[in-house]
Order: C-alpha cells, then sequence, then structure tokens
C-alpha cells in the first residue's frame, strides 16, 4: 500500500498513483500562474474550479490509500530525506487535504456570483490567482513532511490570503485595515514558527519531522528543544487564533469577501490545529507532551476562556459575519481543548471537530454572503425579516445554526458530544459541563440570528428577492452536509478515529 | 418485525403531511386519523424490543413496549384524538403542526427504551409544546414562553448531563428502575421532577399553561407532566422520598387554587394537586399504589382536558377565563356546563365518576402500607380538589352573579370533543374492569362497597356544605382581578430586580479595577513602545501593537511553564 | 342589568331552562336546605352499616363528615388569609405576562347567543 521509500537507491516514481502527493499540490499552485497568463476573465473561473475539483478528486484518492492507517512517503526529485522534501500522507492529513479542497470545490460555484458583487471586475484575475495560491498553500501545509517547508507554505497562504481580504476594500474600506493587522499578526506568527523550527534544527540537526522526532525520542529533550515547542505552539497558535491571539480574525472575517471568508473560516485555522496536533503528538514524543505544563495550564484554560469569552462577544454582535467570527473562535477553543485532553478520544474530537466545524461554518458564511447579497450589509438590522423573502437562504442558515449549537440530529452535535465525552473519560467532568453549558451561549447567540430573521418584519430598502441558484445550491450542500454527517458517522468519526490512533501512537506513526 | 416502526415517526410524518393539505377539513380529517392509526398500532404492538438504531457506537432502543408504556400510550392516543378532534376549527399550522410534534415526541419518549433516546423525544417534547404559547402572538406570551422553554430545555439538560453521569457509573444507558443516591440518578431525578412540577419546581405549569391559546392549553394539559409521570413510575418506584414530595405537591396548590382568579390558572394549580396523588401511589411503590398512579393518570387525562376543554369553550365564546368577569353562562351555554360538572364530578371522586374508582387505589395503598399521615393529607387534599376544582371552576363560570354575557354554545365539535371525554370518565366510574386490565399489574380491589361509598359522599357533600356556609356568610373570598405571588416571583421580580440592583454597583466596581489595570498595562505598553518603537507615539498602531503584546506575553509564559516542566 | 329584566327565559334552549331555579333566591334557599337535609341524612348513614376500619380515626362517628367540612373551612381561611400576602394587581408582571393583556381576537370566536 504504502511506497516505501529507498534509503540508498532513488526510485523514480513512474505512475500516476504514486504522482498524487505531488500533483495535490502542482495543479492548483500551476493553475494560479496561469490564470494571469492567460488573463482572460471567462477562462478564470473554470480554470480555477478544475484545479480545486481534481485536488479534490486527487484528495479522495489518496485518503482513500491511507485510510486503513499506513502512510504514503514521496520524495520530491528523488532526493530522500534528510536531505530531500519529504510529502508524507497519513490518515491524519490526508483527511484534512479532503476537507480543504471539497470545502474549496463546494464554495467556488458560490463565490462566483458572490465575488461578482463584492469585487470589482478588473481584479478578478488576480483575485482567483491568489485564491489559487492561498488553497495550495494551506494544501502544501498539510500535505508536507519537511519542517521548513511548513513554513514555506504557510507563507504562500498568509500572503495570498492577506491580499484576499484586502480585495473586501471595494465594499468596505476597512478591509484594508483588516488585511494590515493580520498582516502584522501573521508575520509574527510565522516568525515564532521558523524561530521554532531553527531551534529545532539547532537541537537535530534536520528538517525532516519523521527525523526530526526519531532525534527527540532518542536523545530526549532539552531546553533548545522546550523553547522550540513554546514558539511553535505559540506561532501556530496564533494562526489558528487561539484566544486570546484571535485579535486580527474578527476583522479579517467580518471585511473579507464572503466567499474569502466562508473558505477561510472553515479551513485556515484547521490547517493551523492540524500543524500543533501534528506537532504536538508527531514530532515531539506523546511523553514529552504529557510532561509539559503549558498543555494543561496554558492552553485548557485559554480553550475554556474562549469558549465562553468569545461566545459572550458573539452574543452582543450586531453583524452576522463578525458573530460568526468569534462564534469561530469560541469553536478553536473546543479543538483545543480536545488537544489538550491528551487522550485518544480528545484528539478524535479534535479532528472531527476541525471537519464538522468547517462544513458548519461553511455554510453559515455562504448563507451570510447571500443575504449580503440582497441586503447590502450582514447588519442584523439590514437582514432582519429575510427569513420571508429569502425563505431558502434563512432555512439552510437555521439548519447551519442549529448545527452550530451542536442540535443532535446535526454534524456539530457529534463531535460536542465526543469532546464531551473525551473530558468524562479523563475524569474532567467540570469541563465536560462548561462544554455543554457553553453551548447554552451558542444557543443564545444563534437564537438571535433566528429572531433577527424570522420574528421582525424586512428593512425597507432590501432587494426583496432569493438568492441566486448558483449560490443556493452550495449553500445547500453544505447545510445538508451537516445533517448527514450528523447521522452517518461512518465516514467523519472513524477517518478521526484513525486519524487520532496514528498521532497518539506517537513517533512510532512517523518513524519506519 | 421489520414491519413494526416507531409510533413516534407516525406522528413526525403526519406533521410533514399536514404542511401538504391545504387548511381545512383534509387537515383536520388527518389531525385525528393519525391519533386513530397510532393507536391502533399501539394497542396491538407485541410486548419486547422491537426496533433500534445504533449511532456513535451507542444502541438506542426506540420501541420498548411492556404493560407501562401501552397504556400510558393508549391514553396519549385518546387524548392527541380528542385534542385535534377539539381544535378542528384551527387554521393556524404552526399549531396544527406544533401539535402533532408534540404528541409524537410525548408517546416516543413513553417507548424509549434508553436514557439517550428518552432523552431526544424529552426535548422534543419540549421544543413543540412552547409553539403552542407562542401561537397566542402576543408579547405576554412570547415571554411566558421564553421561561416555559427555558425550564424545559433546561430539564432536558439535567437529563442529559444524567445520563452521561450515570453511563460512567453504571457503563449501561438503559432506562429501567434506578436507586437514588450517585450524582447521576439525583440529575435524572430532577429533571423528572422539572417536568412533574414538583414543589418549588412547579411553577412554569400555572405560568405557561393559561398563556397558551384556546386549543393549545388543552393539548399541553395532556402530555409534559403525565410523561413525567411515566418516567418516575418507571425508574424511581418506591422511592419514599417521593410520598412526601408527592403529598406536598396535593397540599400547596389547592390553596392557591381558591384565591386564583384566572379559572384556567384554577385548573393549572388543580393539575399540579392531582400529579401530587400519582407521585405518592409512585412513591408508596407497590402494586396496588404504582395501579392506583398509572390509573389516576388515565382517568386524569380525561376529565383535566375535559376541563380545560369546557374553560376553553367559555374563553372562546367570551373572550375571558377569569372567574371575576363570568357568571351566568348556564343559561345560554347548557351542553359546556354539564360536560365541565361531569369533569369537575370526575376530578373530586365522585361515585359513579372516574375519580372516584382510581383516586381510591392510591389512598388504600396509603393504608395498606401505613402512611396514615400520608392518608390524612391525601383526604384533605380530595376534599380541598372538590372544593375549588368541583364547585368553584363550574359556580364562578356558569352560575354565581350573572355577568350578563350571553355567549353562543360551543361549536358542534368542541361539544363533541366534550361529550367524548365526558362519557369516556363516566364509564370508567361505572364499569372499571376495563381500565384495570390495562394496568401493568393485576388489580384485586373492589370499588363499591358500602362504606367506600357512604364516606365519600360523606366527605364531598359535607365539603360542599362548608362551601355553602362560607358563601352564604360572605367568608368565601370573591373573585378578584388579580395575580397572586408564587415562585415564580423569584425569577420573575425578584432576580432581574436584584441584578438591576447589583449590576451598576459590581459594574462600577469592574470598570474601576479594569481601568486600573488598564491604565497600568497601557503605560507598560506605552512605555515599550516609546523605547522600542519608532512610530509608538502613532495611534493607529495601537490595536496592532497591543495584539503583539499579547503574544509576546504569552510566549513568555509558555517558555516559563516549559523549563518548570523540565 | 336592565336589559337583562327584558330577556325572555323562552329564549334560552329547553336544556337551559332546567337551571333557571339558579336565578331564582327562594329557589336557590330551597336546594340549599335540602343539601343540608341530605348532609344530615348522610352523617346518619354512618350509624347503619357495618365500618370497616383500617384507620383509628375512621372510629368516630361520622369522621369524614367532620373532616370535610372542617377542613374545608379551614383551606377557604387560611387562603384568604393568604392572599393578604400575595394577592397583586393585575398588571404586576405586565408586560410580560399574558395576566394583563386581552386574549387575542385570532384565537376567538366570540358570538352572542342568537346573535
Amino acid at each position: 500500500m504504502a511506497v516505501e521509500p529507498a534509503i540508498e537507491v532513488t526510485q523514480i516514481a513512474l505512475t500516476l498513483k504514486e504522482q498524487l502527493p505531488i500533483l495535490q499540490i502542482v495543479v492548483p499552485f500551476v493553475a494560479a500562474p496561469l490564470i494571469v497568463f492567460f488573463g482572460s476573465r471567462s477562462l478564470t473561473w473554470p480554470i480555477t474550479f478544475a484545479a480545486s475539483a481534481i485536488s479534490l478528486w486527487i484528495s479522495v484518492a489518496l485518503l482513500l490509500q491511507v485510510a486503513d492507517g499506513g502512510f504514503i512517503s514521496y520524495q520530491i526529485g528523488g532526493w530522500a530525506p534528510p536531505l530531500g522534501i519529504e510529502y508524507r500522507v497519513d490518515a491524519a492529513n490526508a483527511y484534512l487535504l479532503v476537507l480543504i479542497s471539497a470545502i474549496s470545490t463546494v464554495i467556488l460555484p458560490y463565490a462566483r456570483k458572490s465575488v461578482a458583487s463584492e469585487v470589482a471586475r478588473r481584479h478578478h484575475t488576480l483575485f482567483y490567482a491568489c485564491y489559487l495560491l492561498c488553497f495550495t498553500g494551506l494544501m502544501g501545509v498539510v500535505i508536507t513532511g519537511d519542517a521548513f517547508n511548513i513554513f514555506v507554505f504557510v507563507e504562500i497562504s498568509s500572503l495570498s490570503t492577506y491580499a484576499l481580504i484586502a480585495a473586501g476594500a471595494g465594499r468596505d474600506k476597512r478591509a484594508l485595515t483588516a488585511a494590515y493587522d493580520y498582516l502584522i499578526m501573521g508575520t509574527i506568527g510565522a516568525t515564532f514558527f521558523v524561530i521554532g523550527i531553527g531551534f529545532l534544527y539547532m537541537a537535530t540537526g534536520t528538517l525532516n519531522l519523521a527525523d526530526i522526532a526519531e532525534r527527540i525520542a532518542e536523545h530526549g529533550g532539552n531546553r533548545t528543544i522546550h523553547a522550540a515547542f513554546a514558539f511553535i505552539i505559540v506561532g501556530m497558535g496564533l494562526k489558528a487564533a487561539i484566544y486570546p491571539m484571535h485579535l486580527w480574525l474578527p476583522a479579517a472575517y467580518t471585511y473579507a469577501p464572503s466567499a474569502v471568508s466562508a473558505f477561510l473560516a472553515a479551513t485556515a485555522t484547521k490547517a493551523a490545529i492540524y500543524v500543533i496536533l501534528r506537532f504536538v503528538f508527531s514530532v515531539f514524543q506523546p511523553d514529552f507532551a504529557f510532561q509539559s505544563l503549558a498543555l494543561e495550564f496554558i492552553l485548557m484554560p485559554l480553550a475554556v476562556l474562549a469558549m465562553f469569552a468569545a461566545s459572550f462577544i458573539a452574543v452582543f454582535q450586531s453583524d452576522l459575519k463578525r458573530m460568526l467570527a468569534y462564534s469561530s473562535v469560541a469553536q478553536i477553543g473546543y479543538m483545543v481543548l480536545g488537544i489538550t485532553l491528551l487522550t485518544q478520544t480528545g484528539v478524535t474530537a479534535t479532528i472531527v471537530h476541525l471537519f464538522n466545524h468547517g462544513i458548519t461554518k461553511a455554510a453559515l458564511f455562504m448563507g451570510a454572503g447571500a443575504l449580503a447579497l440582497r441586503a447590502g450589509s450582514s447588519f442584523y438590522d439590514r437582514i432582519q425579516g429575510m427569513g420571508r423573502t429569502m425563505p431558502l437562504t434563512s432555512a439552510a442558515i437555521v439548519i447551519a445554526g442549529l448545527s452550530l449549537i451542536g442540535v443532535p440530529g446535526t454534524a456539530g452535535f457529534i463531535s460536542k458530544f465526543v469532546l464531551v465525552e473525551a473530558a468524562l473519560d479523563k475524569g474532567w467532568w467540570l469541563v465536560a459541563l462548561l462544554v455543554v453549558f457553553s453551548s447554552l451561549l451558542a444557543v443564545v447567540y444563534v437564537w438571535r440570528v433566528f429572531e433577527t430573521l424570522y420574528l421582525n418584519a424586512p428593512a425597507a430598502g432590501t432587494i426583496r428577492q432569493e438568492a441566486p441558484l448558483s449560490m443556493l445550491i452550495p449553500l445547500w450542500i453544505m447545510a445538508l452536509a451537516t445533517i448527514y454527517f450528523g447521522f452517518d458517522t461512518q465516514l467523519t468519526l472513524g477517518a478521526a478515529r484513525t486519524a487520532a490512533e496514528g498521532l497518539l501512537a506517537g513517533t512510532t506513526g512517523m518513524l519506519k | 418485525m421489520a414491519d413494526i416502526f416507531p409510533v413516534a415517526f407516525l406522528y413526525f410524518l403526519g406533521a410533514a403531511l399536514l404542511l401538504l393539505l391545504p387548511k381545512g377539513p383534509a387537515r383536520g380529517s388527518l389531525g385525528l386519523l393519525i391519533p386513530v392509526l397510532g393507536g391502533i398500532m399501539v394497542w396491538f404492538l407485541p410486548e419486547g424490543l422491537l426496533w433500534n438504531v445504533r449511532f456513535l457506537g451507542l444502541e438506542l432502543e426506540f420501541m420498548r413496549v411492556d404493560k407501562l408504556s401501552r397504556v400510558f400510550a393508549v391514553i396519549f392516543s385518546i387524548a392527541a384524538f380528542l385534542g385535534n378532534l377539539y381544535a378542528w376549527h384551527v387554521r393556524d399550522t404552526m399549531q396544527q403542526v406544533a401539535a402533532m410534534i408534540y404528541a409524537g415526541s410525548a408517546i416516543g419518549a413513553l417507548f424509549a427504551g434508553d436514557l439517550i433516546t428518552l432523552f431526544l423525544f424529552w426535548e422534543g417534547t419540549a421544543m413543540a409544546s412552547v409553539f403552542l404559547i407562542w401561537a397566542r402572538r402576543t408579547e405576554g406570551a412570547y415571554h411566558t414562553g421564553m421561561r416555559y422553554l427555558i425550564v424545559q430545555v433546561g430539564s432536558g439538560v439535567l437529563l442529559l448531563a444524567g445520563a452521561a453521569l450515570y453511563h460512567r457509573e453504571t457503563g449501561s444507558l438503559t432506562f429501567e428502575a434506578m436507586t437514588l443516591g450517585s450524582l447521576a440518578t439525583w440529575f435524572i431525578f430532577l429533571a423528572f421532577g422539572i417536568k412533574a412540577a414538583f414543589p418549588l419546581l412547579h411553577n412554569w405549569l400555572q405560568d405557561a399553561y393559561p398563556a397558551a391559546t384556546v386549543t393549545g392549553t388543552v393539548i399541553l394539559s395532556t402530555f409534559t407532566t403525565k410523561l413525567a409521570i411515566y418516567a418516575l413510575a418507571r425508574g424511581f418506584a418506591g422511592t419514599e422520598l417521593l410520598i412526601y414530595i408527592g403529598a406536598i405537591m396535593t397540599l400547596f396548590p389547592i390553596f392557591y387554587a381558591v384565591i386564583e382568579n384566572d379559572l384556567r390558572r384554577v385548573l393549572a394549580y388543580s393539575l399540579n394537586n392531582q400529579l401530587g396523588f400519582m407521585v405518592v401511589g409512585i412513591g408508596i411503590g407497590t402494586e396496588l399504589a404504582l395501579n392506583g398512579a398509572v390509573a389516576h393518570a388515565f382517568a386524569h387525562i380525561l376529565y383535566k382536558g375535559l376541563l380545560f376543554m369546557s374553560m376553553g369553550a367559555v374563553l372562546f365564546r367570551t373572550g375571558t377565563a377569569k372567574g371575576s368577569e363570568l357568571g351566568g353562562l348556564y343559561k345560554t351555554m347548557p351542553l359546556t356546563m354539564i360536560f365541565c360538572v361531569v369533569g369537575a364530578a370526575s376530578i373530586s371522586g365522585f361515585p359513579l365518576f372516574s375519580g372516584f374508582v382510581t383516586k381510591s387505589l392510591v389512598l388504600s395503598a396509603s393504608t395498606k402500607e401505613q402512611y396514615y399521615f400520608i392518608w390524612f393529607v391525601l383526604l384533605f387534599a380530595s376534599a380541598g380538589v372538590f372544593h375549588h376544582s368541583g364547585i368553584k371552576i363550574p359556580y364562578f363560570a356558569f352560575f354565581a352573579h350573572d355577568s350578563g354575557l350571553r355567549p353562543k354554545e360551543a361549536p358542534k365539535h368542541m361539544l363533541l370533543a366534550m361529550g367524548i371525554a365526558a362519557a369516556l370518565s363516566i364509564a370508567i366510574g361505572v364499569y372499571p374492569a376495563p381500565l384495570y386490565a390495562l394496568l401493568p399489574f393485576e388489580v384485586k380491589y373492589v370499588n363499591y362497597t358500602t362504606p367506600h361509598v357512604v364516606t365519600q359522599l360523606q366527605l364531598l357533600f359535607f365539603s360542599a356544605l362548608a362551601f355553602a356556609v362560607l358563601m352564604r356568610t360572605h367568608t368565601y373570598p370573591p373573585e378578584l382581578k388579580s395575580v397572586n405571588l408564587d415562585t415564580d416571583w423569584a425569577y420573575r421580580r425578584f432576580l432581574p430586580r436584584m441584578i438591576n440592583r447589583v449590576a451598576p454597583g459590581l459594574w462600577s466596581v469592574w470598570t474601576a479595577k479594569l481601568n486600573f489595570w488598564q491604565e497600568r498595562f497601557n503605560d507598560l505598553v506605552r512605555s515599550l513602545h516609546h523605547t522600542h518603537g519608532p512610530e509608538g507615539r502613532l495611534a493607529s498602531v495601537w490595536p496592532t501593537g497591543s495584539m503583539v503584546l499579547w503574544i509576546a506575553v504569552l510566549l513568555a509564559v509558555t517558555l516559563v511553564a516549559n523549563f518548570l516542566s523540565l | 342589568m336592565s336589559q337583562k329584566r327584558k330577556e325572555d327565559p323562552s329564549e334560552f334552549s329547553p336544556l337551559a331552562r332546567l337551571f333557571l331555579w339558579a336565578d331564582d333566591p327562594v329557589k336557590v334557599n330551597r336546594m340549599v336546605y335540602g343539601l343540608y337535609a341530605v348532609c344530615v341524612l348522610l352523617f346518619l348513614a354512618d350509624f347503619v352499616y357495618l365500618k370497616t376500619i383500617l384507620v383509628s380515626a375512621e372510629r368516630i362517628p361520622g369522621f369524614y363528615a367532620i373532616y370535610g367540612f372542617v377542613m374545608c373551612a379551614a383551606l377557604v381561611i387560611c387562603a384568604r388569609m393568604m392572599r393578604v400576602v400575595l394577592k397583586r394587581p393585575d398588571r404586576y408582571y405586565a408586560p410580560r405576562d399574558v395576566e394583563s393583556e386581552p386574549h387575542p381576537a385570532a384565537d376567538l370566536d366570540r358570538i352572542e347567543h342568537n346573535g
């Protein structure tokens, strides 16, 4: 199943199947400059969509290969690690690859009308090029097995994200400050991350994750490695918007074009969470993580704080997109909480929540974008009463909203259920109760949306027309997915369990 | 057993089909058909575990059929039928769908074989029923509904928490007899207790039921509380604590009922009192007592529904159900009056009416197990019930001083629904054997003995005598336009007041403290900026700057923590 | 009130006419005396049949009668005293309460008799 990397002899992969890992990155990466090269607006969207769809197909093929717990190692240019760069696909990141490419592929049809209304026409080619670069970056972060390569891909995705957020300036100039803030913060985060990698290189003399893991396993930790751990967690925590390093996120998601908000909310922070998972469990030994006070005494309280503080802020928001952004911060709290439990069920909860929250938030941001298309903005006083004028959009928002709360029968319930189970297994019943109580806050802020949409009269001056079909269909695909994955847990929970098993096995998952 | 599916799904399907049909007779007919089909299905179901589904590694039992769940399902089906018949005239989609889902969830909960399934349907009843209150579409109803929903959902959350803990303790999720003791069972007990309107947890009932629509109250009165009675009978039969809780429940509502003006709220208080009899029966826990509790629940659903229907009809025709506004209606609503009197006689336990043959099971169980004090309390409560439900309701609505109102008789479908409920109440009272055959245990109890009939008549007639004397001496409290304080005052008045009073103080302290620390923090950041940042004085980079500082602080803390743990 | 006087009882249904005694103070008095008589008879009935004693209080002649009367009187008097403490105007909880608002007309069908 897995392609065994040859140690001495450079093996040239020949079949398409064996080239899949690199194609995963190359396809969107090459498509981006192609768009600019052709410069034709009519070709822009089809190329983007094709690249994303092919990526999705590749990622599914990869997931199927590793679903039973194996892994694929691909050496770029035939250079064996630690010299060369290695792409390494196992259940954990194949799962993420599918999530990111699937969401991108569903969002793109939606983006066509949405972007047309929010971004000036002359910017469309560059917009989609940036989008593909961002997509490439996120996929690269997830697929690569090389520490420095992660940094490179993080930068690719970040730089293009800054541009994508700034593209919202046509509608609201504050998009520029939001992009600027994110640029500063993102750069600092990436810098911390690269410093951490530098420390690791200093201590182990290699950049390949598997090798680093092996060396740490052999020699144990020292001060340098501990410092590296701190830098990497904080650096990536910033990209993941772990509370209180979330300050860039609300503005960025609020002012970015709706399609970008939907895409970023569903994928960008998830990729960062994946990197944290990978480092905490695969690179540093689990023993190391267990010993570290950082997780239990810093990240865990912060996660709980995020669940409450961000939810409270979300309750008082008067703009739907901003509310969703704060709720994302709270939801990231749940994911971080799962990591800090340091148990297999906890990590399963994190991974399955990555997926479930990804589709839920994508649906909600798409819904918000559709409302904004007709109402002009997503402020509550503009979108009120739209349950009557846009029944289909509003109904989809209701479904996704229920999933955000974690109502049984929706995807959100599954992940919260597993998280509570994990907390109880560990004996942290107080934490379990807090998870349940913070869900009550979600009830409040989601209820406010329902109330706005259904119990108020429509505002004057809004266009009373349902969203176009090209936006409704992707929206409903996501909304129905939240219900589907609320019942069929085989795909999500099953894959998440395999992934968590692999991660929790620690270095063994990484070493040959 | 592939042809068996959960009865609840039939109702949910019905709710969906309702949306497809045009408003009017077609919908009304479907509303009658579904309970009939459901009832037939319930009647012929074999016993056992009939339908389950695997979910998240849990085995969810949707159809556990035994005698206890069947008898409740039978009466729920009848009540759903009567409620929908009574609501034949309603053209409001929201109410029709809510009533259907509500009835379906309640029946689904009866057949739930595990705590998770129970929880799902438990919350289903809460979510669906609140729409029967909101259907009134006034500001007051909206707030009342919110209060109701919070309490009901709170009960569900407790149930889920209890179920999770229970699973941890015992490794099982089966919903079966439990003993109080662990945190888990207390949570579950409390969840049931909220829905069963235990003393101090009761006030949602009196708050919400009179706030629903004319037909909504009739439907509400059936399911939620009796579902809780079923759950208690299943989970906590023989828990001695329940005897005392039940005794208090039979007592305190009758005092409130005497001075309450809104006759539908009087009925809500008396409903609470009747639940007390069932809770006592469950607490005693012998075969006789449990039979009594279940039989009483069965008869209770019919006569309490009947009473709510008659008061609903009065409200429907006059626009009010307040004792102070009503009187003399017998002249133009004689049939409604007669049905109301039948309901009143049943709840009071007159011989030949249903209350007589069911309540006595509980009373005699209390003497058999030598709970004499409880027996005195229950006897008092029986007399009190007659006083406020048996006399007060018909008297103030249909007789008393003439209000001058001359409303038309209730519409035919309402009369029909009331007629069926009245006929069933009398039938049970005259010939209880078929009901006894449905009960979970064999009944060896003879109701119609000379002492029993004579003593019961003595009790009731002397209560009536007391009423007559008090009325003639003008000692009886007149019906006044007023509200009476109950425990809801704590969260509707006291708590908001306290918050309003304390919050500004706390807020100013909080902001003062916050300002102090913020100033210190700002000073720190400012000085850092002054020394380190060339553009430190520019206000525009402030937010970014503070973000960066946060990261630095976090990094420092993480580093320290890491080194400490080395 | 004056309107009521002019009312012709024959407009009411035959069923309702059976209860018209309730408006006649003389007949109501007769009914009350009837009630007294029934009570006396029931009290006396206690001496003519064989009691089954489960609770010792049942040995007292007419126990149920006395208990019913005394407790009901006590109930009403207690409730009346409770009212002193508990009574509030019906707009007390307004506007977050249904007590102070009229029942919405859409839910009703108010038709006058013969109207």
